[in-house]
C-alpha cells in the first residue's frame, strides 16, 4: 500500500504523529539559557566566517535564498501548507522594489517596504482564494497563481522587461539622520546589509513559530479538526502565514535583485518555488536551521554543477531523486538520527 | 467577424481536446496515485520528441503517434519504479520533489537529444489543406486532431468504465485500502495508472507537434496550463478534466481574436472566476 496520505486518513495521520509541539522550533526546548546563547552565537558565527570561506556573492546568495527558504518552511514546516507558488512573491517583490531601484528611488527602507508590502499583499490575494482548498488542491492552485504571476511579468513588457528581465537596478542608499549615509555599491556591504536581514529574519520566525501563533499553525498542521473545534480561526490563522511568508520572501526577492543589479525572469518562474521546496525538504523541516543549510547546499550544488556542465539541472534532478531516496527526512533529520543513536536515553524524537 | 470567430472555435476545440487528453491523464495519475505529476509536462514534450524523430526517419505520422504513446508510459513506469516508489512511504511531498527532478532530468535529456532549437513538422500530406464547411473553413490536421482525440478519450473511457481493469483502477481511486485487502495487487495497478497516464501525456505531445512544433518550453508552459484545467474541472472528478479542456482550449482560441496578448492570463481569470462561484470545481464534488 503505498499512498499514505489519501484522502479521509486524518485518523491515521494523527496517530503516526502525535501530538509533540516541543519538537518544532529550534529553543522550543527548554533548556538551559546558555545553549540558546551558543546555539545564537554559532549562527552569527558561521554567518561571519562564510564569506571568507567562498566567494562572496555566492555567500550573499546563500544568505537571500536562506531567507527565502525560512519563509517557506513557516509554510511547510510549521504550518503544514505545501505551497508551491513561492517563487511568485520572490518574483513581486524583487521586481517592484527593482522598479524603484531602477528609476532613482534608491532609499533602502523605501525599497524594504515596497517589496514586503508587495510580496505580502498579492500572497493575501493568493491566499484568500486559495487557503481553504487542502492539500495537493492548495499546491496545485499555489502553482497556478505562480504561473500566472509569471505570465503577468513576462508580457508586462514596459515595466518588467519581459523575457529580457528588468535591467539597471542601483543598489540602495542607506540615510541616516546625524550619521550619514551608507551605500552598498561594495559586495562586503551588501554582504553584511544581507546578513543583518537574515538574522533579523531568523530571529522573528524562530520567535513566530514558537509563540501562541506558530504552536496554532503547528497544531493545524498535526490536526486541523480538533484545532478548529477547539476555537482556533485555523483558516484565518494560516492566511497571515501565508502573507507574512510572502511578505519575507518579497525582502528576498529585492535583495536578490539588488545582489546581481538585475531581475531575471527566471526568478518568478515555478521552477524557482520547486527549488524552495526542495530546500526546505533537503534541509528538514522541523527548525529553522534546516531550510537555511538546505539553502546552502543547493546554491553550492548549483554553482558546482554549472561550472561541470551546461546541462546542470540534469546533474541536479539525479541529485534530487537520489537524496530523496536515500535522505526522505532531510539531511537535519538525517544528522539528529544520527546522534540519537550516538546519545541514548534522552527519548526525543527529531525527525 | 463570424467567419474568424467559428474559424476560432474549431481550433479552440482542436486545442482543447488536446489539453483534454494531457489533464485527463493527469487526472488518473492524481486519482490512483494522490499526487499532481510534476513530470506530466516533460512527458508531454519527450511524446512531441519522440513523434519527431519517428517521422523523420521516414515512418508514418500514425506510428509516430504509437511510438510517442508507448515512449511516454515506458517513461511513466520508469518514474513509478524509480522515482515515486522508493519515496512512497514518507508522504507526499518527497514524492513531488523527486517528480520534479525527474521533470528536470527529462527535460533536459530531450536537450542534448534534440538540440536547443525549436523543431517543426508539417503534417503528412493526407492531413493537410482544409475542408470548407460553408460557413467557416477547417483545417483538415484540426479536424483530424478533435477526432482522434475524442477517439481516444472514448476508448479510455471503456477502458475505465467498461473493463475489469478499469473496475481495478476506479476501486483503487475509490478505496485504495479495501482494494489492496481484496487481493488486488494496487502497486501493479499503481504502476499501470502511470502508465496510462503518462502515454496518455506523450499522445498529446505527439499530436501537438504538428501544431505547435516541438520547443524545450513547452512541457512547463503545458504543465501550467493542465494543472488549470485540473482544477476548474474539479479534483475529484476523473472527466471533468475533459470538459474544462475544452472549455480553456476554446476560451484562449477566442481570446486571441480580441487581445491575443491575454489569451493565456485568461484561463487564469476564468480558473480565479470558477474559484469564486464553485470552489471545488465545475464537476467535483464537495
Amino acid at each position: 500500500m503505498r499512498s499514505s496520505d489519501h484522502n479521509g486518513t486524518v485518523l491515521a495521520k494523527s496517530i503516526e504523529e502525535p501530538v509533540e509541539i516541543s519538537s518544532v522550533g529550534t529553543t522550543a526546548r527548554p533548556g538551559p539559557l546558555t545553549a540558546n546563547l551558543i546555539r545564537s552565537i554559532g549562527i552569527i558565527g558561521a554567518v561571519s566566517i562564510l564569506p571568507l570561506v567562498m566567494p562572496i556573492n555566492i555567500a550573499t546568495e546563500i544568505l537571500i535564498f536562506g531567507i527565502f527558504a525560512m519563509a517557506a518552511n513557516l509554510l511547510i514546516g510549521t504550518a503544514g501548507l505545501y505551497s508551491f507558488g513561492q517563487a511568485a512573491f520572490f518574483g513581486t517583490g524583487g521586481y517592484a522594489a527593482g522598479y524603484l531601484l531602477a528609476h532613482g528611488w534608491t532609499s533602502l527602507p523605501l525599497a524594504l517596504v515596497v517589496a514586503c508590502g508587495s510580496g505580502g499583499l498579492i500572497a493575501a490575494a493568493v491566499g484568500i482564494l486559495s487557503i481553504r482548498r487542502l492539500g495537493i488542491y492548495f499546491m496545485m492552485l499555489t502553482f497556478a497563481f505562480n504561473q500566472l504571476v509569471y505570465y503577468i511579468v513576462y508580457s508586462w513588457r514596459s515595466v518588467t522587461g519581459g523575457e529580457d528581465g528588468l535591467a539597471g537596478i542601483r543598489r540602495p542608499v542607506l540615510e541616516l539622520p546625524f550619521v550619514g549615509s551608507f551605500s552598498f555599491d561594495d559586495n562586503r556591504s551588501f554582504y553584511a546589509l544581507a546578513s543583518v536581514l537574515f538574522l533579523a529574519t531568523m530571529i522573528v520566525l524562530v520567535r513566530m513559530v514558537n509563540s501562541p501563533f506558530g504552536l496554532v499553525l503547528a497544531a493545524s498542521r498535526q490536526n486541523s479538526r480538533r484545532t478548529v473545534s477547539l476555537g482556533y480561526p485555523v483558516p484565518m490563522l494560516q492566511l497571515v502565514a501565508f502573507v507574512i511568508a510572502g511578505a519575507i520572501s518579497g525582502v528576498a526577492g529585492a535583495l536578490f535583485a539588488m545582489l546581481y543589479r538585475i531581475m531575471p525572469i527566471d526568478s518568478v518562474h515555478w521552477t524557482g518555488s520547486a527549488y524552495v521546496v526542495f530546500m526546505v525538504v533537503i534541509g528538514g523541516q522541523r527548525n529553522m536551521l534546516g531550510p537555511v543549510i538546505g539553502a546552502a547546499v543547493f546554491i553550492w550544488l548549483q554553482g558546482l554543477f554549472s561550472l561541470v556542465w551546461t546541462r546542470w539541472p540534469l546533474l541536479l534532478g539525479v541529485f534530487v531523486i537520489v537524496i530523496m531516496a536515500s535522505l526522505p527526512n532531510g539531511l537535519v533529520g538525517f544528522v539528529s538520527k544520527l546522534s540519537s543513536w550516538t546519545v541514548k536515553g534522552r527519548g526525543q524524537r527529531q525527525c | 467577424m463570424l467567419w474568424l470567430i467559428s474559424a476560432q472555435l474549431v481550433n479552440g476545440i482542436a486545442i482543447g481536446m488536446i489539453y483534454a487528453l494531457m489533464s485527463f491523464g493527469l487526472s488518473i495519475i492524481k486519482g490512483l496515485l494522490n499526487i499532481p505529476n510534476f513530470a506530466h509536462g516533460a512527458l508531454y514534450a519527450l511524446g512531441a520528441y519522440l513523434c519527431y524523430s519517428v517521422v523523420s526517419l521516414g515512418m508514418s505520422f500514425a506510428v509516430g503517434l504509437a511510438v510517442a504513446f508507448l515512449g511516454a508510459a515506458l517513461a511513466g513506469l520508469a518514474l513509478d519504479r524509480f522515482a515515486i516508489q522508493p519515496v512512497s512511504g514518507s508522504g507526499y511531498l518527497p514524492q513531488l520533489i523527486t517528480l520534479f527532478g525527474a521533470a528536470l532530468v527529462i527535460e533536459q535529456a530531450l536537450l542534448i537529444g534534440w538540440g536547443t532549437v525549436g523543431l517543426s513538422y508539417s503534417p503528412p500530406p493526407i492531413l493537410r489543406g482544409a475542408i470548407n464547411l460553408g460557413f467557416t473553413i477547417v483545417p483538415r490536421y484540426i479536424a483530424f486532431a478533435s477526432v482522434f482525440s475524442a477517439l481516444v478519450i472514448s476508448a479510455v473511457w471503456l477502458l475505465i468504465e467498461r473493463t475489469k481493469f478499469g473496475a481495478y483502477v476506479r476501486a483503487g481511486i475509490e478505496r485504495p485500502e479495501t482494494t489492496q485487502a481484496l487481493g488486488i495487487n494496487v502497486d501493479l495497478l499503481l504502476s499501470a495508472g502511470m502508465m496510462l497516464g503518462a502515454g496518455l501525456a506523450g499522445l498529446a505531445g505527439g499530436l501537438a507537434l504538428p501544431l505547435v512544433g516541438a520547443t524545450s518550453t513547452m512541457g512547463g508552459d503545458m504543465l501550467g496550463i493542465a494543472f488549470v484545467v485540473l482544477v476548474i474541472g474539479g479534483l475529484g472528478s476523473l472527466y471533468g478534466s475533459i470538459a474544462a479542456g475544452v472549455l480553456v482550449g476554446v476560451v484562449q482560441s477566442l481570446m486571441t481574436i480580441a487581445a491575443p496578448a491575454a489569451s493565456t492570463a485568461i484561463i487564469y481569470a476564468v480558473m480565479i472566476g470558477v474559484l469564486l462561484l464553485r470552489p471545488q470545481g465545475l464537476f467535483g464534488e464537495r
